[in-house]
């Protein structure tokens, strides 16, 4: 699976919603539901799925979907 | 991890992949068969992800029970805390459709000092897995001391019967050296004890207090362990002293120890307490649920109460029928050594009031012989309640001891090394409990106290010696057999009583009766001690206990009675026995003291109300019996009604009662 489909495998445990379909420009205005609780459960969960941790920072802001893959890339998460 | 292990994991992952493109394909019933393959290859225990698969099939299939019980699983799969959120989420979703078979349902008011969203969520999840419904009021974030101080809160309004207080070290008022840290202790206590004191003033709720967790930055570094001014040693110091405050009527969930446990570092995560205040970590929260449940699951007395024991391999290794006496690991070398150290772990359970039992398969005489002739042996005969050695299936021999001890299959817990007669039992005797022994025996211990449903809500010194009433009991049973009729038993047991009105020293004994008494319990109230301690204030109330003692022992406090004088009569709110002395004509005897005061009270009848529960039934024909009169059926409730002048009193001669010299007093 590439980071891009378990990405989205993680948002759809998250938000409850088996046909959800993730772009690199989605933001969390375009996912309802997508709250400050469900960041810090999604965010949880990535860092699980990827084995990876995220700075502060990282964990508060990023500006759409592409740029969290970016992260996850960059901390070695290979597509 | 074993050849074994590794084979099973490939073998269920790709039944797993299979079904997982059968249920993209919308083909749920081949999905579900597939994952019910995996399942199968998996362990004894099913991993979180393929239970989740499970409950998410059988909910589409319509199959809700089914659904419900996967999505409970979870919890026995592991602390994972996104599968537990899931499965919590599931679960909800479920009982929609789906009433499952609780035990209690409670209501509880989260109240705290971070943020509980996510602890909520897994909580529910750990309470349903124990049978345990719960009703949730969470207060809004960080409002602890707003919603205890104003009594017009939502949460006096929800009217909880648990308060979870969840604070952290960070509310602690406490300097990082103190030059007077005694003062500054006292001060931090009574905070804290004058939350519980507002609690206790405005509602019945019961406070589950978390005490507080150490960090692991330390600025005083290993100087902070001896110097008590410290805010290190401080810490310490409260939660020494909030436990020795909460008594037997606030209960602690030691957060401390937890956190050593699952590991500070991990505990505390600075990254999501600075996101999203996160005091204790979203990895331990399903550790925090399981621990909190068994707590709120000891207080309301539905904790486990005797531990049923396979022998070889379990208590020593090695078969004894096989392997003789000197054959047999005990004592010598590893092995030898851990399982001295697991039957010695035995015994302190046994020491807080856990009844250990023996079932095996085996020759009697060989599986007597290492309890009467090995040294290293630590367990002897007389710490086992009971001693079931044959050949018979285990489930059997569990409904057994079940009938013979008179406790419910659903308060025993079933150890055993081998996988096959743990499958056995967890098929056929589901409500027993079922521990995993790892194939390891110097993990023994460290499984056994993993396991939290002995948690007790209070320790009195009855507790001390269960195992030896239980095994008079057993005893009876073999003098019953030898006596011609009934009333030759019974004046062969020669009993004695004692009754008394209730007071402080043994209220902790009759709370704790009130709460876990479930077989002869005609009205099943379950006064705690604050509503107790008012009936004792109260002149309209009426309320006993009795001790029993007999030839072979003493049971203690057995049995208790709690009525109201109103107008001409005694309403009985509360009776029950413990289920140690059913079939003793105690029962009389409760009546003839309660005749007796009511005589006093100038009182012409004695009114009595039976409810039935699921559980009470043994209770059901008691007034009946004693010559009351039905004088109404409201539904399932019956209230019965006994004339004093046109019946006279109720005697027993079976008992030799004693009124106590505080009774005789109170009564002049």
């Amino acid at each position: 699976m590439s980071v891009h489909e378990q990405l989205e495998e993680v948002f759809r445990e998250v938000f409850n919603d088996c046909n959800l379909l993730l772009s690199d420009e989605m933001t969390a205005e375009d996912i309802s539901g997508w709250d400050s609780v469900a960041h810090i459960n999604l965010m949880f969960r990535i860092e699980q799925t990827f084995r990876v941790e995220f700075s502060g920072n990282e964990l508060a802001e990023f500006k759409n979907i592409g740029e969290l893959k970016k992260y996850l890339i960059r901390k070695g998460v290979h597509e | 991890m074993s050849t074994v292990a590794v084979d099973s994991r490939t073998l269920h992952s790709s039944a797993v992949a299979r079904g997982d493109k059968l249920y993209q394909l919308g083909q749920i019933e081949p999905a579900l068969e597939a994952y019910l393959a995996a399942a199968a290859a998996a362990s004894e225990l099913v991993p979180a992800s393929i239970c989740l698969k499970l409950a998410r099939s059988y909910e589409r299939l319509g199959s809700y029970a089914e659904a419900y019980h996967w999505a409970l699983a979870v919890v026995d799969a592991g602390d994972d805390f996104s599968a537990w959120q899931t499965g919590s989420g599931l679960a909800q979703r479920l009982i929609m459709n789906h009433q499952p078979v609780v035990h209690r349902s409670v209501k509880v008011a989260l109240v705290g000092s971070y943020t509980t969203t996510q602890f909520t969520q897994v909580l529910q999840l750990a309470t349903a897995r124990l049978g345990i419904a719960l009703e949730i009021y969470e207060s809004p974030y960080g409002q602890y001391r707003q919603e205890i101080l104003d009594h017009n809160s939502r949460m006096y309004t929800f009217a909880p019967d648990f308060l979870i207080l969840a604070v952290h070290e960070g509310e602690l008022v406490l300097p990082t050296y103190s030059a007077s840290p005694q003062e500054d202790v006292d001060t931090e206590l009574q905070r804290w004890t004058m939350l519980w004191e507002q609690i206790a003033a405005h509602s019945k709720t019961r406070v589950v207090q978390y005490n507080f967790v150490t960090p692991c930055e330390s600025p005083m570094g290993h100087l902070g362990a001896r110097l008590p001014g410290s805010r290190y040693m401080m810490t310490q110091t409260l939660n020494s002293r909030l436990g020795e405050h909460a008594g037997n009527t606030v209960s602690i969930v030691d957060c401390e120890r937890l956190s050593a446990l699952y590991g500070k570092q991990r505990w505390f995560d600075p990254r999501y307490w600075h996101l999203a205040k996160q005091a204790v970590a979203l990895g331990a929260l399903p550790l925090l649920a399981r621990h909190t449940a068994a707590v709120i699951s000891a207080d309301l007395g539905l904790s486990r109460k005797c531990l049923v024991l396979d022998l070889d391999n379990t208590l020593w290794g090695g078969v004894i029928g096989e392997d003789g006496l000197a054959g047999i690991k005990l004592g010598q070398g590893i092995e030898g050594e851990a399982f001295i150290a697991f039957q010695e772990y035995l015994l302190k359970l046994k020491q807080k009031g856990i009844i250990l039992t023996v079932c095996s398969k085996n020759n009697e005489s060989d599986a007597r012989e290492p309890f009467e002739k090995h040294p290293d042996m630590r367990i002897r005969l007389d710490d086992l309640a009971l001693f079931v050695v044959n050949w018979e299936s285990k489930p059997d021999n569990l409904r057994l001891i079940s009938k013979a001890l008179n406790i419910g299959l659903d308060s025993m817990v079933f150890l055993d090394d081998s996988p096959v007669e743990r499958a056995a039992v967890r098929q056929f005797v589901p409500e027993v409990d079922v521990i995993q022994l790892p194939p390891d025996p110097t993990q023994y211990t460290r499984t056994l106290s993993q396991y939290l449903l002995f948690e007790t809500s209070w320790f009195t010194p009855e507790d001390a010696l269960r195992t030896q009433q239980y095994r008079e009991r057993a005893q009876v049973m073999e003098l019953e057999t030898g006596t011609t009729s009934i009333e030759d038993f019974y004046r062969n047991l020669q009993m004695q009583a004692v009754v008394e009105p209730f007071n402080e020293f043994h209220l902790p004994r009759i709370a704790q009766l009130i709460g876990k008494t479930n077989q002869f319990n005609l009205t099943t109230r379950r006064h705690g001690v604050p509503v107790l301690q008012g009936f004792m204030q109260d002149s309209n109330c009426v309320h006993f206990f009795l001790r029993l003692c007999d030839r072979f022992s003493d049971h203690g406090l057995v049995s208790l009675m709690i009525a109201f004088h109103r107008g001409d009569g005694l309403e009985i709110d509360t009776w029950l026995m413990s289920c140690r002395v059913i079939s003793r004509t105690v029962e009389a005897t409760m009546l003839e003291y309660l005749c007796g005061r009511a005589r006093q009270l100038d009182c012409k009848f004695i009114r009595g109300t039976y409810i039935p529960t699921t559980k009470n039934l043994m209770a059901k024909d008691v007034f009946r019996t004693f010559g009351f009169d039905l004088v109404q059926q409201n539904g399932e409730v019956s209230v019965w009604q006994y004339d004093l002048h046109q019946k006279g009193g109720i005697m027993n001669q079976f008992i030799k009662a004693v009124i106590s010299n505080k009774a005789c007093h109170e009564r002049t």
